[in-house]
């Protein structure tokens, strides 16, 4: 671990913001504060590892409101909420929201940090997921336009004479693109160029 | 005897004053005559043909007609001659003037005066008045007189013995000047006396009254001292009595003449020993009340005219004078001068009943009855009024102490109703730092478990702790003040400062309702005087209606301005919401008990705010503001300058 995720806590209560502030650096995360949802919008954070921790009640813009809107501005963390007024409605629209979690304070470490933990590791594994889609489309882009051509084809499930067919080239032909395009995807066999394909739901989008 | 009542001290010039004096009366005695005889003729003679005939009544004194015995006993003879109303009776007077004149020439001079006089309408009766008057008419009635019948009084028994036999028409009642009982009277009433002093003159009258005297007292005398001082000089008699011991009592029937020859009549000889005597002075005269006598028994002169006018009625209605019942003696009362009995202390419960107290001032009681009834009764209802007056008062004051504990029970029922609807927002100000509390705790106890020094880090954190402990007991500290139950206090306190811990206790409330409560600061805020609890829960009151008014508006018009100003003497605190206002109707019913426009409202929170800014001698109002919303107002005097604003005591 190179660099600790990092936490942000948005809390409008001073003292409980700085108490947390130095349980998650005793915990070894990194963290940063804001009063309010205005504050961490002003200075939204880099693209790096981490979650948010957003009181349900600031002045100003609600922690419900922040969260709805972050996608817009393009911030993709993980939210845990925390709040003193745990009411049945605010915490399902939360959920729904997409919230990882939804703590009433007083909140005990044991379940802060694994709520932590687990917001983290949702991170971690969104992370993953956004690196491979990005590598995948990453690879995709570098097949000429005729290897592409024949790759989606072969997603498709057609045999290499029937794509021979189609595309009025020599079945030869259709089976170097075919071994030339693997190398370009970092595929093996035909079973992991199938998972690839599976993988890419659409084969023209990013 | 009637001759020694004289109450006038006639100047004793000698004759001719008598004369004129004799002169006068005949010149009047003759004018009545005319007027009498005038009157019958001409107005009264058809009358008594029809009615009773009218008689004439000759009464004779024996002695000076300005006697006061005298004019007494013509008082009462008068009154009951004229009490008889059917008969006309008409009443002429004569005086012999005795002791002065006397001898056979005056008594022949009178004689012969009389019966010239009266030869042409003889008297139906005569009267005779004392003893020198029933001698004069018992010797020259044949004479004068024939056939009149006689009626005497003032005539004492012993006298009449000495007249006896008289004939059966002379008639009348007897009399007696009682000395011994006067002066066994006059022991009773100084029981310490030791010494009896009688003191008589020089006359031959005198000398009879003395002789009387040492006849009669050995009887009546106990242990006492009988001393006679008889025939002294007025000056020497005068010494003699100033030195008188207290334990003497004198007794006297006045003197006519001193040891020097100076002539006295009883009444001012009377004056001479009462005025000069160093003890009480008793007597047997009537006339001598008001000498200075203390009292004695004393027949009435008028009942003695009375009675001889009863017989003359009676012998006039046609009663033989011999048939009449006529009375033993005159009755002798006892009497008193109520001012000497005073000065000599008579025990008052030794006056006998029907004695007759001569100037006794009537009490206030007896002479104004009718106005000390009026004003004991006035007094009363006074009192009366006073007692219900102060009755109702104690009640009242008792009422308005159940009421000022009422009203701070009350008051702090409606400050625990405050904290009830406020919990929410309570708790979580209490769980902010107690939560940060454990969250730095759990942070001190992960750097412990870590390797490295992380002191720097341990030392912030109980710092931290230490402020957040700080900030939740401030809560707890700033709630128990709202709502510990405390006598009503009076204090200056800074209105500002206090209306601050109210927006401190309110604030979570007002995030938690997402209201913005504006609390403008003032320089030199006003501070006023009272229960700085009670306006508080006023403000609190305030503040949480207005954020009742604003919730459910949209975010921009949640918002609650709190101004505190200076009004001439007053201070002011405004509560300004943007909520809808209050509906016209309502207003003037908003500060009533147990009205409220809330689904859930007891309707007590502004009557109580409205009785406890009453207590502190300020008001308060509401009014809708232009535009939105409605403004409270609490005016309050601000407190003098000497008094000093007090820390607050949170």
């Amino acid at each position: 671990m190179n660099k600790p995720p990092i936490i942000h806590v948005v809390d409008d209560d001073e003292s409980l913001r700085a108490s947390l502030i130095e349980l998650f650096k005793a915990a070894g995360y990194g963290v940063r504060e804001y009063a309010s949802t205005g504050d961490f919008l002003l200075a939204p954070p880099a693209d790096e590892p981490g979650c948010l921790l957003l009181d349900v009640r600031l002045p100003g813009p609600s922690g419900l409101e922040l969260q709805s809107g972050m996608r817009r501005h393009g911030i993709d963390l993980p939210v845990i909420f925390l709040t003193g007024y745990a009411d049945v409605p605010t915490s399902v629209r939360a959920m729904k929201a997409g919230a990882v979690d939804f703590l009433e304070k007083p909140v005990t470490r044991e379940v802060l940090l694994e709520a932590i933990r687990r917001a983290l590791a949702y991170d971690a594994a969104q992370r993953a997921v956004r690196d491979s889609a990005r590598k995948r489309s990453a690879r995709l882009q570098a097949l000429t336009i005729r290897e592409r051509e024949v790759f989606d084809r072969i997603v498709e499930g057609k045999l290499n004479k029937q794509i021979a067919d189609e595309l009025g080239v020599a079945l030869r032909t259709v089976k170097a693109y075919r071994s030339q395009l693997m190398i370009k995807l970092g595929v093996n066999s035909a079973a992991e160029l199938g998972k690839f394909a599976g993988l890419e739901a659409s084969p023209l989008g990013d | 005897m009637m001759r020694i009542f004289c109450r006038h001290a006639i100047p004793d010039t000698g004759l001719p004053v008598h004369l004129m004096n004799l002169l006068a009366t005949l010149r009047k005695a003759a004018e009545t005559l005319i007027v009498t005889l005038a009157v019958t003729g001409f107005l009264l003679a058809p009358l008594s043909a029809i009615a009773v005939p009218a008689k004439s009544v000759l009464v004779l004194y024996s002695n000076n007609r300005l006697v006061p015995g005298n004019v007494a006993v013509d008082h009462g003879l008068g009154a009951a001659l004229q009490n008889t109303g059917e008969r006309s009776v008409r009443t002429y007077s004569e005086f012999l003037d005795s002791p002065e004149f006397s001898g056979e020439a005056y008594e022949n001079l009178v004689v012969s005066y009389l019966h010239g006089k009266y030869a042409g309408s003889p008297p139906d009766a005569i009267v005779a008045v004392s003893d020198d008057a029933l001698g004069f008419i018992v010797r020259h009635r044949a004479q004068l007189f024939p056939g009149a019948p006689v009626v005497y009084t003032g005539v004492p028994a012993k006298v009449l013995q000495t007249l006896q036999p008289l004939p059966a028409d002379i008639v009348g009642v007897p009399n007696d000047f009682d000395y011994s009982s006067t002066i066994s009277q006059a022991l009773r009433w100084h029981p310490n006396a030791r010494r009896l002093v009688i003191v008589t003159g020089a006359s031959w009258q005198d000398k009879a009254t003395e002789a009387r005297l040492r006849r009669e007292l050995p009887a009546v005398m106990g242990g006492v001292a009988t001393e006679f001082w008889s025939g002294l000089p007025v000056t020497v008699l005068q010494n003699r009595l100033r030195s008188l011991d207290p334990g003497s009592v004198v007794f006297t029937a006045g003197f006519f003449q001193d040891g020097d020859g100076n002539q006295f009549n009883p009444h001012d000889s009377a004056i001479l020993i009462a005025s000069a005597a160093a003890a009480p002075v008793y007597g047997p005269f009537e006339t001598f009340i008001g000498t200075g006598v203390v009292g004695g028994r004393m027949p009435s002169f008028e009942q003695m005219g009375r009675q001889a006018g009863q017989a003359v009625n009676a012998i006039f209605a046609g009663a033989a004078p011999a048939t009449l019942r006529l009375p033993t003696s005159t009755p002798a009362p006892l009497q008193l001068d109520w001012r000497q009995a005073q000065r000599w202390r008579i025990d008052e419960k030794m006056i006998p009943a029907g004695t007759v107290v001569h100037f006794k001032e009537p009490s206030v009681w007896e002479a104004h009855r009718t106005e000390v009834l009026i004003a004991l009764s006035v007094i009363l209802l006074q009192a009366a009024f006073i007692m219900a007056l102060f009755i109702e008062r104690r009640r009242r004051s008792a009422a308005e102490l159940t009421t000022q504990n009422l009203n701070a029970q009350l008051a702090h029922a409606s400050r625990l109703a405050v904290a009830g609807e406020l919990t929410a927002a309570i708790a979580h100000e209490i769980n902010q730092p107690l939560g940060a509390i454990q969250t730095s705790a759990d942070a001190a106890d992960l750097l412990l478990q870590s390797n490295g020094d992380r002191r720097e880090d341990l030392l912030r954190i109980v710092t931290r702790i230490r402020r957040d402990t700080v900030r939740a007991s401030d809560v707890i500290r700033r709630l128990r003040t709202l709502l510990a139950r405390h006598e009503p206090e009076r204090r200056a306190f800074d209105l500002a400062a206090a209306m601050s811990d109210v927006a401190m206790i309110l604030r979570p409330e007002a995030e938690r309702r997402k209201v913005t409560l504006d609390v403008r600061p003032m320089f030199a805020p006003p501070s006023v005087a009272g229960d700085r609890t009670q306006i508080q829960q006023v403000l609190i009151n305030l503040v949480l209606n207005a954020m009742d008014a604003v919730t459910g508006l949209p975010e921009n018009r949640r918002l609650i301005e709190v101004l505190i100003e200076r009004r001439d003497a007053n201070a002011r605190i405004s509560v300004q919401d943007r909520g809808c206002g209050i509906p016209g109707e309502t207003l003037p019913k908003l500060f009533d008990s147990f009205f409220s426009t809330k689904q859930q409202g007891m309707g007590l929170g502004l009557s109580i705010a409205r009785s406890i800014v009453d207590a502190h001698g300020g008001r308060i109002w509401a009014e809708n503001r232009e535009g939105h919303g409605a403004a409270f107002h609490v005016e309050l005097p601000e407190a003098v300058a000497e008094a000093v604003a007090l820390p607050s005591p949170l």
